[in-house]
């Protein structure tokens, strides 16, 4: 649409820039934030100090709730990439009916609202007396970074051609050295994609982890949703850019896998 | 080629093999949690269907349900308006601006719903930024109540929620053949004509499809009108949790969870529905 009028295209411009402007630039409040000296948020800060950063890592409470963070994300990985890579390749060999009923039952952890999944999880764990337990944090954040490696697995498979296995079956090889030769290094890229979606599923997810998680398990998010009620110190600044960091780094790194499968391809 | 050609049982066990893990891990932490959980909806003393007749009577709960149905729609519109003129400006660029544009667009969606709803309490601050801001320009010598009310709260889930509406809506434009706009021009039709009878229709099932996700996301919302709201802008979410932290009363945090899912599935029925008839109309 070449032909729209001059001051309508610079509108849409500014309007677009302005947008865009609104989704980054409030995110990026927490940085001068977490460089406050004084004892309570300011911005822009009236003197920069890192000493908040100092507080936040030599705050045993903090660091803990980010190693229970960095270990929760780390076993709920563990779990959900190996059962979703499997049941991926499960998806694809099987039949209509079958496939649509798995992959509906799949996807519904994401389908159901957040709050009701984490409150009625939360129920069954108080039943079994398993709520607070890092295995029943794990298991639970499997299940929520579940469809992310079923559906990234699912479309790299999409790239293996069939005929591919049949010649190699022809040439004599077996089940377990055509998945190793060709299944596997093609699924490789959705295996990794969906492992820093499932790692980055569970190290920000805070509703669920609210509810399940007790003191000894309390993870980074959980902590700052409750500090965050009771005191507003730059601490809380310091927290959301160290959890912001390490999802900017994560999606730096799915960036270069990106950029490396797509050169391959 | 031996197992594929004897197709039959060995085959399927495989299949069964592959799957079981998962199909055991959504069941046992999903599926049995979910259902039982739900089942205690008609488990309250008063009768089976006593939480539903309480949740319906009291003013109270029918006016939570009720605002969440208009913020969820507020933040829907917010959403489309704002997102229409981005993701036509991302469909009509292309080379470093639109890449620039589109990882301004997912990289919000990487960031935890929690630090994004932090950063706005920090901004919306009686003394925080954006009122200092609006003081010094003068729209008003006192600072606005921006946080602990539906401003707050509308602010927060609109940013949240906003790149779910641009990116289907994006998707929707770039498929656009820009002859067709030609084609109208030619024929002599004006702006709002070529709008309203090519560019409209065509974009209708991005918005429909953005509208179903931001709309469905928005009505479950807990974490952003819990931090940014206030008592009077309590959302369904929260009302789920203070049955259960504050009433200890599991049957009417079931049967307010149930309300929520089925107003959750009617939505769905109906986006596909409407999606589905959009693409008959693409086919004439």
């Amino acid at each position: 649409m070449n032909r729209l009028p001059l001051g309508w295209r610079i509108a849409t411009n500014v309007a677009a820039m302005a947008v865009l402007a609104f989704l980054i630039a409030p995110i990026l409040a927490i940085i001068p934030a977490s460089f406050n000296k004084a004892s309570f948020i300011r911005l822009p800060p009236a003197a920069w100090s890192t000493l908040w950063y100092g507080r936040f890592i030599n705050d045993p409470e903090w660091l803990r709730a980010l190693w229970n963070s960095l270990q929760l994300a780390s076993l709920a990985t563990l779990i959900a990439v190996p059962v979703g890579t499997l049941a991926a390749l499960g998806l694809a060999r099987s039949r209509a009916a079958g496939r649509l009923f798995c992959s509906a039952l799949f996807i519904a952890p994401m389908v159901v609202p957040i709050i009701v999944v984490s409150v009625a999880i939360y129920r069954s764990a108080l039943d079994v007396s398993m709520n607070g337990t890092l295995l029943a944090l794990s298991l639970s954040h499997a299940v929520l970074a579940l469809p992310f490696v079923v559906i990234s697995v699912g479309i790299s498979l999409h790239a293996v051609n069939p005929a591919w296995s049949l010649a190699a079956a022809g040439l004599g090889a077996g089940p377990w050295r055509i998945f190793r030769t060709i299944t596997l290094p093609h699924v490789m890229p959705g295996m990794v994609g969906g492992a820093v979606f499932s790692f980055m599923t569970s190290f920000d997810e805070a509703v669920l982890t609210i509810f399940l998680a007790d003191y000894s398990t309390t993870t980074l998010p959980v902590k700052l949703w409750e500090t965050v009620r009771l005191e507003f110190t730059p601490v809380l600044a310091v927290a959301a850019v160290v959890m912001t960091g390490l999802s900017v780094a994560l999606f730096v790194l799915v960036q270069i896998v990106i950029r490396q499968t797509g050169d391959k391809a | 080629m031996t197992d594929s050609a004897a197709p039959g049982r060995w085959h399927r066990l495989e299949t069964g093999a592959l799957l079981a893990p998962a199909l055991l891990l959504v069941i046992l932490i999903f599926m049995l949690p979910l259902g039982r959980f739900l089942s205690l909806a008609f488990t309250a003393p008063g009768g089976t269907f006593a939480t539903f007749q309480v949740l319906s009577e009291s003013t109270v709960y029918r006016r939570i349900l009720l605002n969440s149905f208009v913020i969820a729609l507020v933040v829907t519109l917010i959403t489309a308006a704002l997102a229409w003129p981005l993701a036509y400006l991302m469909a009509r660029t292309r080379g470093a601006w639109f890449t620039l544009m589109m990882y301004g667009v997912m990289f919000p969606l990487w960031i935890s719903i929690l630090v994004r709803t932090f950063s706005w309490m920090l901004l919306l601050e009686r003394q925080g930024p954006v009122n200092r801001l609006i003081q010094a320009l003068g729209v008003s010598q006192t600072p606005l109540p921006l946080l602990f009310n539906n401003t707050g709260v509308l602010i927060g889930m609109v940013h949240v929620l906003l790149p779910y509406m641009v990116i289907p809506l994006y998707g929707s434009m770039s498929r656009i053949d820009p002859r067709l706009m030609q084609a109208s021009d030619g024929l002599g039709a004006g702006l709002w004509q070529s709008f309203r009878r090519i560019w409209l229709p065509l974009t209708m099932p991005g918005l429909a499809g953005g509208a179903t996700f931001v709309f469905l996301l928005s009505l479950g919302f807990y974490i952003t009108p819990t931090l940014l709201g206030g008592r009077s802008s309590t959302m369904v979410a929260t009302l789920i949790v203070s049955f259960i932290t504050e009433q200890f009363n599991w049957p009417m945090a079931a049967a307010a969870s149930i309300v929520l899912l089925a107003a959750v599935a009617v939505l769905m029925l109906v986006a596909a529905r409407f999606l589905r008839v959009d693409k008959g109309m693409f086919a004439r």
